[in-house]
């Protein structure tokens, strides 16, 4: 009697100690803490609120998930983006499809590898996906269509009699007539380095066509810039800089020094990515300027290949999943609900923050800014995009070389033929 | 208790924490930076040994010895514009006396409890050409145009202004304190023996105050060598390699350009030019230590 009291007791316990075993796993399954590491800093404007808007949302669907955001600059987060890569990556990270970046990452194995068919619904724009792929296997996803386009002030122009230059000439004529006015023509972020790198870019595909990225690709491989197409587009970019298009100091000035000339009215125009176009929504600018805030593209170079219709853009940041993460399947299911068509798409469409990398036009409602509706008819239009800017194009020393030595060739501190022979040795 | 000291293992126990603090914190890395110089390592993923490839690049870097100029440049300015100003002021404060004293001490070293982030911010508002306050101000006095403080030319020099700003306050305070460890009596001898404020300047205050500069004076020198934040967040090195210092150009290499091996080959030189730099100071202050003793 006693031993099966025993038994009993201890069935029980077991069972008991099972239940409780089961209820312990079930609940650690359940809490999932996810770490985003993110480069848009600004929770409340732009991109980084559409980022921001998806995550809450996603805790809110999954109240067993925790999301941690770690956001920093683009500069810092490169940096600690590397220091991440030798002790332990966050889940979800921001990631970028260019060879300058993703070459080393994914050489050291830290990405994940996704399954391609799992986005066939996604709507990605075809060959968007291109640049996150390394031998044949994808390892992130494409958030953005860029285009490199010159913001400028409508009312501005239309009081002063000025119109939107068609020719990179007129473009330098314009720029005199702007200063002689007592205005900043261009404001440019001299100070980083690559606005102007994407200002070659975009130069040199006006004057190289569909043949730009041939030109690049093999002045990378070999380390020789040295050809024609480069020399000009590099003469082209210091004659701007001599003619006074861009503000004083501009090689010393960052992004935010460069928006807020245009913002609070100094400059006429200001040379950025399509993503600012959310300065049209933006309430901290006034509203006479974010209302009056129009684009247009690089002009032709006489003699070029490129007509006005051949625009520089490019697939540019996206996201990609830690390949030793603790919680990779959660992780690749918040990516995936992420790129669902009707969220980072969808509300990066309606925050203006300019185009995606996936296709839009079921989100146009007609009562966008016409700001995102002339970005929207220049890339509907284009005859030819350029694809990845020159900077992104060769390995980390090459990017850090050409972004520093483009500022000492357009201040006149080295000349353009010793511009051309260091960047082409960073190559090497 | 004497005892207690010959005891071996309290002798240890008490070596022990420095010794473990020196060899780990210290010793170690710079063995770890040695070894990493001699490798191609990008800072990710695997890396080969490739000898003294890095060094022999390193020679023919111009960049770097830009970065090197520019850091002894730094060094220079400290030397003979901030610490000498510094040495005067600490004078000046430590005659002038009463509450003007303190508050004047305060105000000088107002630099140094602000953030690097916001002295650099701060600094980069001023300087702006556009709308900067310098400009506005030279405006007043009638100069027209936007002067460029940042230009390849005027950079450096501006740089310098800001750093040789940033750091005035810990140098004044160091050397007042010396000026106050003098002895009163010295100054009422050379008050008593007819001499000048210059004249007890020149020869009471600062004779005695040579253990002082000479510590001053060091830490100056390594710290424009090491200089890092300020300039990476008031220029970034830019424009080109105009302000480039040599710990800006080591942590643009190292972690902008995947460079990691040559980084570290960076910091070797760096780790052995610091070295030689105190050792050569150290020994300009000595040599005439025994020449007075003699005298």
């Amino acid at each position: 009697m006693k031993a099966k009291w025993w038994s009993a007791a201890l069935t029980a316990a077991m069972v008991m100690g099972l239940m409780t075993g089961t209820a312990v796993t079930a609940n650690a399954e359940e809490e999932v803490t996810l770490k985003v590491f993110s480069n848009l800093p600004d929770r409340k404007n732009g991109q980084g609120l559409v980022e921001q808007m998806i995550i809450d949302e996603y805790m809110a669907e999954n109240p067993n998930v925790t999301i941690e955001v770690e956001a920093l600059d683009e500069e810092a987060y490169k940096t600690k983006f590397k220091a991440y890569a030798m002790e332990g990556m966050p889940d979800v990270v921001n990631i970028w499809g260019q060879p300058s970046f993703l070459n080393e990452v994914l050489d050291a194995g830290v990405l994940a590898e996704l399954n391609e068919a799992d986005y066939a619904d996604y709507k990605f724009i075809e060959g968007s996906l291109e640049g996150f792929k390394k031998d044949g296997k994808l390892y992130g996803l494409p958030r953005n269509t860029d285009v490199a386009v010159f913001y400028y002030n409508q009312k501005m122009f239309e009081d002063n009699g000025w119109s939107v230059p068609t020719t990179y000439d007129e473009l330098l004529e314009l720029g005199k007539t702007i200063t002689e006015a007592g205005m900043v023509p261009v404001a440019m972020d001299g100070g980083d380095g690559w606005p102007m790198a994407v200002y070659l870019s975009d130069v040199l595909f006006k004057i190289s066509g569909t043949d730009y990225q041939g030109i690049v690709a093999d002045a990378v491989a070999n380390g020789d810039f040295t050809n024609e197409a480069c020399k000009q587009a590099t003469q082209l970019l210091k004659d701007a800089a001599d003619a006074g298009l861009f503000q004083v100091g501009y090689d010393s000035q960052d992004y935010g020094t460069a928006m807020n000339l245009f913002t609070n009215g100094q400059a006429a125009m200001f040379y950025m990515g399509s993503w600012e176009a959310s300065m049209a929504l933006n309430e901290d600018i006034p509203e006479e300027i974010r209302t009056n805030i129009r684009v247009f593209t690089m002009p032709v170079v006489e003699g070029g290949a490129a007509s006005a219709t051949d625009i520089a853009a490019w697939n540019g940041g996206g996201y990609g999943v830690s390949a030793n993460s603790a919680v990779k399947e959660e992780a690749i299911k918040f990516l995936n609900y992420m790129y669902q068509p009707d969220k980072l798409s969808k509300y990066g469409w309606e925050n203006g923050v300019g185009m995606s990398a996936q296709d839009q036009t079921d989100y146009m409602t007609g009562e966008e800014t016409d700001l995102m509706k002339q970005i929207v008819d220049i890339v509907t239009n284009a005859t030819n995009v350029s694809g990845t800017p020159v900077n992104d194009c060769g390995p980390s020393a090459f990017k850090t070389s050409i972004e520093s030595e483009i500022q000492s060739v357009s201040n006149g501190t080295t000349d353009v033929d010793t511009f051309l022979a260091n960047i082409g040795a960073a190559c090497k | 208790m004497k005892k207690m000291y010959s005891n071996k293992l309290v002798i240890t126990s008490l070596v022990l924490p420095g010794l473990l603090l020196f060899v780990f914190a210290i010793l170690a890395p710079i063995c770890l930076s040695v070894y990493y110089s001699l490798t191609d390592y990008s800072g990710m993923g695997a890396w080969n040994m490739i000898g003294l490839e890095n060094y022999k690049t390193l020679a023919h870097d111009e960049a770097f010895f830009t970065a090197l100029r520019n850091s002894l440049f730094l060094a220079i300015g400290f030397i003979c514009i901030q610490h000498p100003l510094a040495i005067i002021v600490a004078a000046v404060l430590d005659k002038k006396g009463g509450r003007g004293e303190s508050f004047f001490r305060c105000v000088y070293f107002i630099p140094n409890v602000i953030s690097v982030a916001v002295i650099a911010y701060l600094w980069k508002f001023i300087y702006n050409p556009n709308f900067g306050l310098l400009n506005n101000i030279l405006k007043l006095f009638g100069f027209e145009g936007n002067i460029n403080w940042f230009s390849p030319d005027r950079a450096i020099w501006s740089v310098l202004i800001v750093l040789i700003w940033h750091g005035f306050g810990w140098g004044m305070l160091i050397y007042y304190s010396g000026i106050k460890n003098i002895d009163p009596t010295l100054y009422e001898a050379a008050a008593i023996d007819g001499a000048n404020q210059r004249q007890t300047f020149l020869r009471v205050t600062l004779p005695l105050m040579k253990p002082v500069i000479q510590v001053n004076v060091t830490m100056a020198v390594i710290s424009a060598l090491k200089q890092m934040e300020t300039v990476y967040l008031l220029t970034n090195g830019g424009p080109g390699n105009a302000t480039q210092f040599t710990a800006t150009y080591l942590y643009q290499q190292a972690f902008k350009a995947f460079k990691y091996g040559y980084g570290n080959a960076i910091s070797v030189v760096f780790i052995i030019i610091c070295l030689l730099a105190t050792v050569f100071l150290n020994k300009i202050f000595e040599e005439r230590e025994p020449k007075r003793r003699v005298q």
